[in-house]
């Protein structure tokens, strides 16, 4: 992390983080403090890399979508090769066989364990370890060692100054167990999806790994051994954020925002998913995960065709020209119902490199996603709450999951983990907060590795009951339409994604990935609305005890970090006008390889 | 070449066509599952021939389990 003093302005000073470190990708947050206060004036996030995925996604073969958009990200690349799996099922309209779909499932469930739990312990909890609060909250850190943990029987540790010791980087036992852990779920996922991160064996159509009893077998040991951490690290979090509340008076101002949280759901339910886009609103509901909206706590919409049609990407501080009088490629959706210009169905991507302007703009590669909200005519600028938060507040306020091991009650998500190697069954409960703030997104990601560890032993259950049928079918075939279009709708690990996707000729025509992070950290829109980061940020109260000449911002960076940010997928590598650099490996000699 | 108010080298990128050459199999096509030795359709189901998921002369062999020959084998 590179701090930079920029000087002073009345009595604000101008801090920038670019930049920060400890995620993936460009992000730089650049701040005015008002120190005597202990407030964040004003915040700017910007983003100074561009990849074009939508300029060069034109013109090719629409099969290859998956493989190529997995590389939009070097993390969560299954998660867009899953959806755009879904975008070609709908455009070729096609459905996977249940044994597939099952499989999916597994495989993202794996994902989900291993990118939170990494992300979660060895990035987010450095936030929060030893070493770094007594850095920044000496005080703090005295308490922490005198105050019991409440979970001490289920954790080990007793009191919270020990847990955050178990925090510190490349020494703590919390640290150093997630790296185990995250080798293991690896070797799940890499079962049912055959390469992790860039699945092998994922098509539209379904998937390539031969469904046997034994690579069930092998992934149902591997999440038993999990399901001890995920307990664990439950309880942990929730020691440690209930410290925060008690020991620090205010601290859930740290990060808040106004309660506006997206989720496109995930997981299918083959059951009911038949693609169709005519039925989406259907099989959208019957997702593990549902998807919904919510804005100021009440829940309004479930129906992914609302989700889709209110999509709006805006322009304002960002380095692209308009698209408005460019080509529009879809006028209707199946259902007859108009599609907006501004629809990403409907975006040309035309980038306009320049220099960064932070005070007047533009500032950003990142565009500004709203969602348009009919009944108050509002873009809304909806957040992720770093994936967990809003996937658990909607599947909460929805009451429409209900399996064995996870059931939704209309204000909560019961969470029910069979006993494991070392610890008896145990019932997690995530109640609704009342905040959307830095705490509540790192306790959601928690509960979440919960959530997926209990769903991914249903689908374990469902694919065996397939597979003892007789059932060896996982994979659907297919022709490319000439002309067809289609959504795929998912949660990567950090937040919504949706693909939207167009053929004509049996080329793909248009091509828009929407990944969570143009949600989080867009900058300030043609309306003038700041984006998530800048919101949650701005207003911030400063928590930490050193002043300005060794301030290391740590409630601002815990802020940012709590949305998982993840900036490759932010913006979508330019070569336009730029140098191409040609590396030509052929692995045929002789025959035209050099 | 200098744009707005940026300088940038020109344009090395040449335009991308589909990936797909004319005459290589397409593995995901109509008709592939029919070709596939070991695997038969029923209904919407695709099931395992004895001979592929047990090996040698299953049935002669009396499986413990009628429905194991369908198994794929691991």
């Amino acid at each position: 992390m590179q701090t930079t003093g920029l000087g002073k302005q009345q009595n604000l000073v101008e801090m920038a983080w670019d930049p920060v470190t400890r995620i993936i990708g460009n992000l730089g947050i650049y701040t005015k403090i008002d120190f005597a206060n202990r407030e964040v004036a004003e915040c700017k996030s910007t983003s100074s890399i561009f990849r074009g995925y939508s300029v060069f996604m034109k013109g090719k073969d629409p099969r290859d979508a998956g493989f190529i958009t997995s590389r939009i990200c070097g993390i969560c690349g299954d998660n867009h090769a899953t959806c755009a799996n879904y975008a070609q099922n709908m455009a070729f309209g096609i459905k996977n066989p249940a044994l597939a779909e099952w499989m999916i499932n597994l495989g993202e469930a794996a994902e989900y364990m291993f990118d939170h739990s990494i992300f979660q312990d060895n990035m987010v909890f450095v936030d929060f370890c030893e070493r770094m609060i007594a850095e920044t909250n000496p005080k703090l850190l005295a308490r922490a060692d005198s105050t019991p943990a409440p979970h001490a029987k289920v954790h080990g540790y007793d009191t919270i100054g020990e847990i955050m010791r178990s925090f510190n980087p490349f020494s703590g036992k919390t640290y150093l167990d997630a790296l185990q852990m995250s080798r293991l779920t690896r070797e799940m996922f890499c079962l049912m999806e055959g390469r992790h991160v860039h699945p092998s064996t994922v098509y539209p159509g379904g998937v390539g790994s031969v469904a046997s009893p034994q690579v069930f077998t092998d992934y149902l040991s591997r999440l038993v051994r999990f399901l001890d951490f995920a307990k664990r690290v439950v309880r942990m979090n929730d020691d440690v954020f209930d410290f925060f509340y008690e020991a620090l008076p205010g601290y859930e101002k740290v990060g808040q925002r106004r309660i506006l949280l997206g989720c496109w759901g995930s997981w299918q339910n083959p059951d009911y998913c038949d693609y169709r886009y005519e039925n989406m609103t259907n099989w959208g509901r019957h997702m593990f995960v549902t998807p919904g909206i919510v804005v100021d706590g009440e829940l309004v919409t479930t129906d992914l065709v609302e989700i889709n049609l209110g999509m709006r990407i805006l322009l304002g501080n960002s380095y692209y020209d308009d698209w408005a009088e460019e080509e529009t490629f879809v006028t209707k959706d199946p259902l007859g119902n108009p599609v907006h210009q501004r629809h990403p169905w409907n975006q040309t991507t035309i980038p306009k490199p320049q220099k960064r302007n932070m005070e007047k703009g533009p500032y950003s590669w990142v565009m500004s996603p709203r969602w348009y909200h009919e009944k108050t005519r509002e873009h809304l600028a909806l957040d992720t709450g770093g994936g967990p938060l809003a996937r658990l507040w909607t599947t909460a306020l929805a009451g429409m999951v209900k399996t064995p091991f996870v059931r939704s009650t209309g204000h909560s998500v019961v969470i029910d983990l069979p006993q494991s190697t070392t610890l008896p069954e145990m019932e997690l409960e995530w109640k609704v907060p009342k905040w959307a703030n830095t705490i509540e997104r790192d306790r959601a990601r928690a509960y979440f590795i919960a959530y997926s560890a209990a769903m991914a032993l249903f689908f374990v259950e469902k694919a065996l009951e397939r597979l003892r049928t007789g059932d060896v079918k996982t994979f659907q075939e297919f022709d490319v339409p000439d002309e067809g279009i289609g959504c795929g709708f998912h949660e990567a690990v950090r937040g919504v994604l949706s693909h939207h996707l167009v053929i004509k000729d049996r080329k793909i025509a248009n091509y828009h990935p929407y990944p969570p992070t143009p949600w989080n950290a867009s900058p300030r829109d043609s309306f003038g609305t700041p984006g998530p980061y800048e919101d949650a940020v701005q207003g911030c109260p400063i928590f930490e005890e050193n002043g300005p000449e060794n301030f290391k911002g740590i409630d601002i960076m815990r802020t940012v970090r709590s949305f998982d940010p993840c900036l490759p997928c932010g913006v979508h590598m330019y070569l336009g006008e730029g140098k191409v650099l040609h590396e030509v490996h052929s692995p045929m000699a002789g025959l035209g390889g050099a | 070449m200098k744009k707005d108010n940026l300088e940038t080298d020109k344009a090395h990128a040449h335009v991308v066509w589909p990936s797909h050459v004319p005459g290589v199999p397409q593995g995901g096509r109509t008709g592939r599952l029919a070709k596939t030795v070991g695997l038969y359709a029923e209904g919407e189901m695709a099931k395992g021939t004895a001979r592929r998921s047990t090996g040698i002369r299953p049935y002669d062999r009396n499986p413990i389990d009628p429905r194991s020959p369908n198994f794929s084998p691991p």
